[in-house]
């Protein structure tokens, strides 16, 4: 009986640590990209230029990454449920530098008008005809 | 007989450009739900760009896949990687056609049912699409809404059987879009 015990208490511990782990993994909420360190950071410019001549080569390079992007703001949107979404210039007429907020970035966002430099931090998704960064906040 | 023609010409250039009139927007919203009553799977993408040309009813969705955010970290793990396969297939594009576009009059406020008929591009897939919506009319602005259902295994989009109770077979697409005009 003793030796029974001895063998199922671990037993029993790892399962209860795999279940564990388990239900955290599943419950995982997305990473907070405000709280990440950037990998990189480089100008809405030379982005959009980087992807203009190779998009594999960029996605390769920036998609999933999170990157500080600076720029002067060309246009700002903010939508019904409060998201806002802001464009870089990057001196061609035809496409920008997208950058998509969290909501709770707004109220910093009224700082900001049309012609101010920034620098934004987010993730690079890739590029449709601008290139897109999600999960935006503002960085000094 | 020259400032007739002169006349003319000006006239000829003023209604083509009138009737380039397009509208665009960078952040319509395009979001998914392929749940079932065991677990919700509901994915949102806020930078879906589109155009559409007021008088042909040309109308394009270009999304990213990258760009679909979700409550849960591993169920965006598993759109990119084990569904949608995002670095193989990074966008997702919609080419078509408002087909009675003539019905909707961009200069008077109001809502407007449109016909959308077109070919979704997706997960390397190209299939044709039809389905009903609404545009919104108010000002310089157009507010797009539809919504459609793809059946997963149409566009190669494996559901291991381990899961098959938690992920829908169809995929329920919501888009929502606000225009401005494009100058």
């Amino acid at each position: 009986m003793k030796r029974l015990k001895k063998i199922l208490t671990p037993l029993l511990l790892l399962v209860l640590a795999a279940a564990g782990y388990g239900w955290y993994a599943f419950n995982k909420k997305p990473a907070d990209v405000r709280q990440q360190s950037a990998d990189m950071e480089i100008k809405a410019k030379d982005l959009l230029q980087l992807f203009q001549q190779n998009e594999a080569a960029a996605n390769a390079r920036y998609v999933d990454k999170v990157i500080v992007v600076s720029g002067v703001v060309l246009s700002m949107q903010t939508d019904a449920e409060g998201k806002t979404t802001l464009s870089l210039d990057t001196g061609d007429p035809m496409a920008t530098v997208t950058c998509s907020f969290y909501n709770e970035e707004t109220a910093a966002l009224k700082q900001i008008n049309k012609g101010n430099p920034v620098r934004v931090k987010g993730i690079c998704t890739g590029m449709l005809s601008d290139v897109i960064l999600n999960k935006c906040s503002l960085v000094k | 007989m020259k400032a007739f023609l002169l006349f003319v010409f000006v006239l000829l250039v003023t209604t083509s450009v009138f009737s380039q009139k397009k509208y665009f927007t960078r952040n319509g919203n395009i979001s998914f739900n392929a749940g079932t009553a065991v677990e919700d799977i509901d994915g949102v993408n806020t930078t879906a760009t589109s155009i559409f040309d007021a008088t042909s009813g040309q109308i394009e969705f270009a999304v990213l896949l990258k760009g679909f955010e979700f409550k849960r970290a591993l169920m965006q793990d598993h759109f990119n990687e084990n569904y949608m396969e995002s670095d193989k297939y990074p966008k997702s594009i919609f080419k078509g056609k408002i087909v009675n576009i003539d019905k909707v009059n961009f200069e008077k406020d109001g809502s407007y049912p449109v016909t959308v008929k077109g070919t979704l591009d997706m997960h390397g897939v190209k299939k044709d699409v039809e389905t009903n919506g609404m545009l919104k009319v108010a000002g310089q602005s157009v507010t797009s809404n539809a919504e459609f259902s793809v059946l997963l295994a149409d566009y190669n989009i494996v559901i291991p059987s381990l899961v098959k109770d938690k992920v829908s077979k169809t995929a329920t697409i919501k888009v929502n879009c606000n225009y401005s005009l494009l100058k």
